[in-house]
């Protein structure tokens, strides 16, 4: 395998909706919700297809669209059931329309035979997992972290990477929608955008920009009308995505292909699609990096949060630096290829999620420098306050560790 | 607005009772009047399951910046249109609490300077006949204690309120004129 | 290669990994003279199949578009693939598992939105790339892999399911049927909904050596005709019998389900033009 380089870790927002945000001087100020801007970012990227199921928290986006799409010639399915939703999704991006489906946790463990099929044949495509608080249904109106890994591994039979974004504003999940979209173009690839329940039902100033015509920088959707369907071996971005109903012979399907799409059981088949479908990703991490961070020159401890729940954290942290303190912050955007570069610092990490498991952490771990300590603050069901991750930040940098706290997990690894 | 928050330049409002007495309604329309005024509006809206008779609640964190937190941990003003949403989310509050008399009965004694009293359902009963007006003489009272901008609130309640403008109007001026003690 | 198989067929893989005596190549070919006698091309037709032995030996036969879908999902497939290609003709070949186990609930509900699709359920009552168990259309009493006692589940018929459902054309034919399945085929492909056309067909190599005790095709060939005729070879009568043809024809009778929605965002953007909205 070819050696990763590593980017260099800049201060503040690493994202291409900065340079949008410049680019888009006029549009219309609002106060909506998470789901609203959603959908909205995706109508803006060119989505005219929507197939899913409703489910606490994401019916709203199932609701918006199914106003929205009709208005600008696009169609909203309401399907039998997950399975059905995502698989529609990727029938519609095959014929040439760009898809996307909205669901929770106990839909999205039911795509992942859907996520599987659209990976292997390159569809691009979105998907968005609000998730809540689990496991299984759990409570449907209370925010959770739990698929930070099962978007990673969204589907069996391993040899794949992904590609998991994750947004902690109503803003932030209008512009990422639309990188999304995008990525999935590029890539040729789905594209979860992991969000939570607190970021889709929050209601938020919104600024949606003005686009009578396409914005520019949303990638339009083009079509491969010949061989190779599929460029196995390589790694190169920007191959159009296939298209069924044009008349070019395509083949897709579940199995081992061949650069036709032909179903083979060789060993040479199998490594050449699966160096395809890594490297594509891991060759262009450069392309992938999206994150915040704040005072990584001179933090002693830095706090790791991602989502709704780096909010608060980020709050805490400026609180406490505002105490005196040396404290830092890291707020993975894109959860997935991961960002080992932004935990080069040797110094303690206080990583908090919405979980009791500790998913964030364990990368966190593997990525830091083998003198940090790694803490872990997770709690359940509701963001952290302010003061929580004050107080934790403050017991690291005293005392070596988090003080006890209640119903707050914690761990030093 | 009044600030007495750590961050200084946030302003929080928790907003709570039971559902169907329009308190998301009131903290959209708040937010939205914030907007339209320049400011970053955050509204986390959450509720029990309603067939238990759950609370509903609106937190707004309004601010000139950016907001970080949206999580309102020291209100400046807490609205309290239910008793078990009053004693649920006191601890939160360290600024004003306008409570509705006939749905919050007893108020604790501890502060009683920060407690203002706002009839509101009793008012909606009397001038409308209708206690779903409740929730807009308290807006047009938060409105007057808050020292907010009276006429970019009516504005803002026009948009988000598809019908009943001119009872709704009414209303909020009722709460408006109420005698409120600076 | 026969003509029709040269003048649709992908000839790299013709021909398919099909076991001896496997019916699936014989109504694939009666398929194509539906196609051809109907005058469509290559372009015209879109080829979606599954998983199990009908997928695995039908994918990419076609010389057209194809696709294969994980297990039970090719007609979720076919739906997205229908809203966006509306005017191709859309062939869904799948088997006893594919159409009737696992992916029943997207069987009942393209029925149910008249899809405009052609089902083709081949079916070999059982799952036989697997080495061979029941399904929910072996008949109940025979001996799979699965079933070493009898199978003790009532089987049950897609045909009276997708009728029920709402599909707009329905048939039932079998591999003893060459005219009635080519006529059949030629029909399904004319109604522009929901069609479902169910053809059973032999295994030599599972359900005829285990239900039937013989992996002679004749035999099982003959198996099959006796049981849609009620009569057995040597006059006695059959255990169960097929009732095949035409079982229901609505064609055309109500709007397809991707043209529903095409004139709904037709009626919507005219209500907007005509409100002056942006």
């Amino acid at each position: 395998m070819a050696t990763i380089t590593r980017a260099r870790v800049a201060e503040g927002l690493v994202a291409p909706w900065v340079e949008w945000e410049r680019r888009c001087p006029k549009g219309r100020r609002l106060l909506e919700a998470g789901t609203y801007a959603l959908t909205e970012g995706a109508i803006a990227a060119g989505c005219r297809v929507f197939a899913g199921y409703p489910i606490t928290p994401a019916t709203d986006i199932a609701e918006y669209m199914s106003k929205r799409l009709p208005q600008v010639g696009g169609y909203y399915m309401q399907c039998e059931d997950e399975l059905a939703g995502m698989h529609a999704c990727a029938g519609a991006s095959l014929g040439g329309l760009k898809a996307m489906t909205a669901t929770s946790g106990p839909g999205y463990t039911l795509m992942h035979d859907a996520y599987g099929w659209a990976l292997t044949n390159e569809i691009p495509l979105v998907v968005v997992d609000a998730m809540r608080v689990g496991p299984i249904s759990g409570i449907t109106g209370a925010p959770g972290q739990g698929e930070f890994y099962v978007a990673r591994y969204c589907t069996h039979g391993g040899n794949f990477e992904t590609i998991v974004l994750s947004p902690s504003s109503v803003q932030e999940a209008f512009w990422l929608t639309i990188d999304a979209f995008n990525l999935s173009e590029r890539f040729r690839t789905p594209v979860t955008i992991l969000t939570d329940q607190v970021v889709s039902d929050m209601w938020e100033d919104l600024f949606l920009p003005d686009a009578d015509e396409h914005l520019d920088f949303v990638v339009p959707r083009k079509h491969n009308l010949m061989m190779p369907f599929y460029p196995l071996g390589g790694a190169d971005l920007d191959v159009p995505p296939n298209i069924i109903g044009r008349g070019t012979g395509v083949c897709v399907s579940a199995y081992t292909h061949t650069e036709e799409g032909y179903d083979i059981e060789e060993m040479e088949a199998q490594w050449a699609q699966t160096y395809r479908l890594v490297n594509k990703i891991r060759h262009h991490r450069d392309q992938l990096s999206r994150y915040e961070t704040i005072g990584l020159e001179d933090a002693d401890v830095v706090a790791v949060a991602y989502g709704a729940d780096a909010r608060t954290v980020k709050t805490a942290v400026l609180e406490a630096r505002r105490q005196g303190l040396r404290a830092g912050f890291v707020r993975p955007i894109t959860l997935w290829p991961f960002l080992d570069e932004l935990y080069e610092r040797d110094c303690h990490y206080v990583v908090c999620e919405l979980n009791y498991d500790g998913q964030l952490v364990r990368e966190v771990m593997r990525a830091a420098p083998d003198r940090a300590k790694v803490h872990f603050m997770g709690k359940s069901a509701e963001l952290h306050t302010v003061a929580e991750v004050v107080a934790g930040l403050q017991g690291v940098a005293r005392a070596g560790r988090i003080p006890e706290l209640p119903y707050i997990w914690t761990e030093v690894r | 607005m009044a600030t007495t928050t750590a961050a200084k330049t946030r302003t929080e409002i928790l907003i709570s009772g039971f559902g169907g007495q329009g308190v998301i309604r009131m903290g959209q329309i708040l937010g939205l009047c914030a907007i339209k005024q320049g400011h970053r509006v955050t509204m986390l809206k959450s509720h029990g399951t309603e067939t238990r008779g759950g609370y509903v609640r609106a937190q707004l964190v309004i601010s000139p910046e950016y907001v970080d937190s949206p999580v309102v941990e020291h209100a400046d003003v807490f609205v309290a249109f239910s008793a078990p949403a009053y004693k649920k989310f006191y601890d939160c509050c360290s600024g004003r609490i306008l409570y509705d008399p006939e749905l919050v009965e007893t108020i604790r004694a501890d502060a009683p300077e920060r407690h203002v009293a706002v009839p509101a359902t009793a008012l909606a009963k009397a001038r409308f006949n209708n206690v779903l007006f409740a929730n807009m003489i308290m807006l047009g009272a938060l409105t007057r204690l808050a020292g907010l901008d009276y006429e970019a609130m009516k504005r803002a309640m026009l948009e988000v309120i598809p019908r009943f403008h001119e009872q709704n109007l009414a209303a909020m001026d009722v709460g408006y004129d109420l005698p409120v003690p600076v | 290669m026969n003509k029709l198989a040269a003048k649709y067929l992908r000839p790299s893989q013709i021909p398919t990994k099909a076991c001896h005596g496997c019916g699936i190549g014989m109504i694939e070919n009666w398929i194509l003279q539906a196609i051809d006698e109907l005058g469509l091309k290559q372009e015209d037709v879109v080829f979606g199949t599954g998983i199990g032995c009908v997928g695995r030996q039908t994918f990419a036969t076609w010389g057209g578009d194809n696709f294969g879908a994980t297990h039970g999902r090719a007609l979720a497939v076919a739906t997205g693939l229908k809203l966006a290609q509306p005017d191709k003709k859309y062939l869904i070949v799948v088997g006893d598992g594919d159409a009737a186990a696992i992916g029943t609930s997207h069987l009942i509900h393209a029925a149910r939105r008249n899809l405009g699709v052609v089902v083709i359920c081949e079916d070999n009552m059982g799952y036989e790339s697997t080495g061979g168990q029941f399904s929910p259309t072996t008949p109940a009493g025979y001996v799979t892999n699965s079933s070493p006692y009898g199978m003790v589940e009532p089987s049950f018929d897609p045909c009276d399911v997708v009728k029920a459902a709402g599909a707009t054309f329905v048939a039932e034919t079998t591999a003893t049927q060459w005219h009635q399945t080519v006529k059949i085929v030629k029909r399904a492909l004319q109604n522009d909904g929901f069609s479902f056309v169910h053809v059973r067909f032999p295994c030599n190599e599972n359900f005829g050596a285990y239900a039937l005790g013989t992996r002679d095709t004749l035999k099982n060939l003959e198996w099959i005709y006796e049981h849609t005729q009620g009569r057995k070879a040597d006059g006695g009568a059959t255990d169960f019998v097929w009732e095949t043809g035409i079982k229901h024809d609505a064609s055309n009778s109500r709007p397809e389900f991707t043209k529903l929605l095409r004139d709904m965002n037709a009626r919507v953007r005219a209500e907007r033009t005509a409100a002056g909205a942006r």
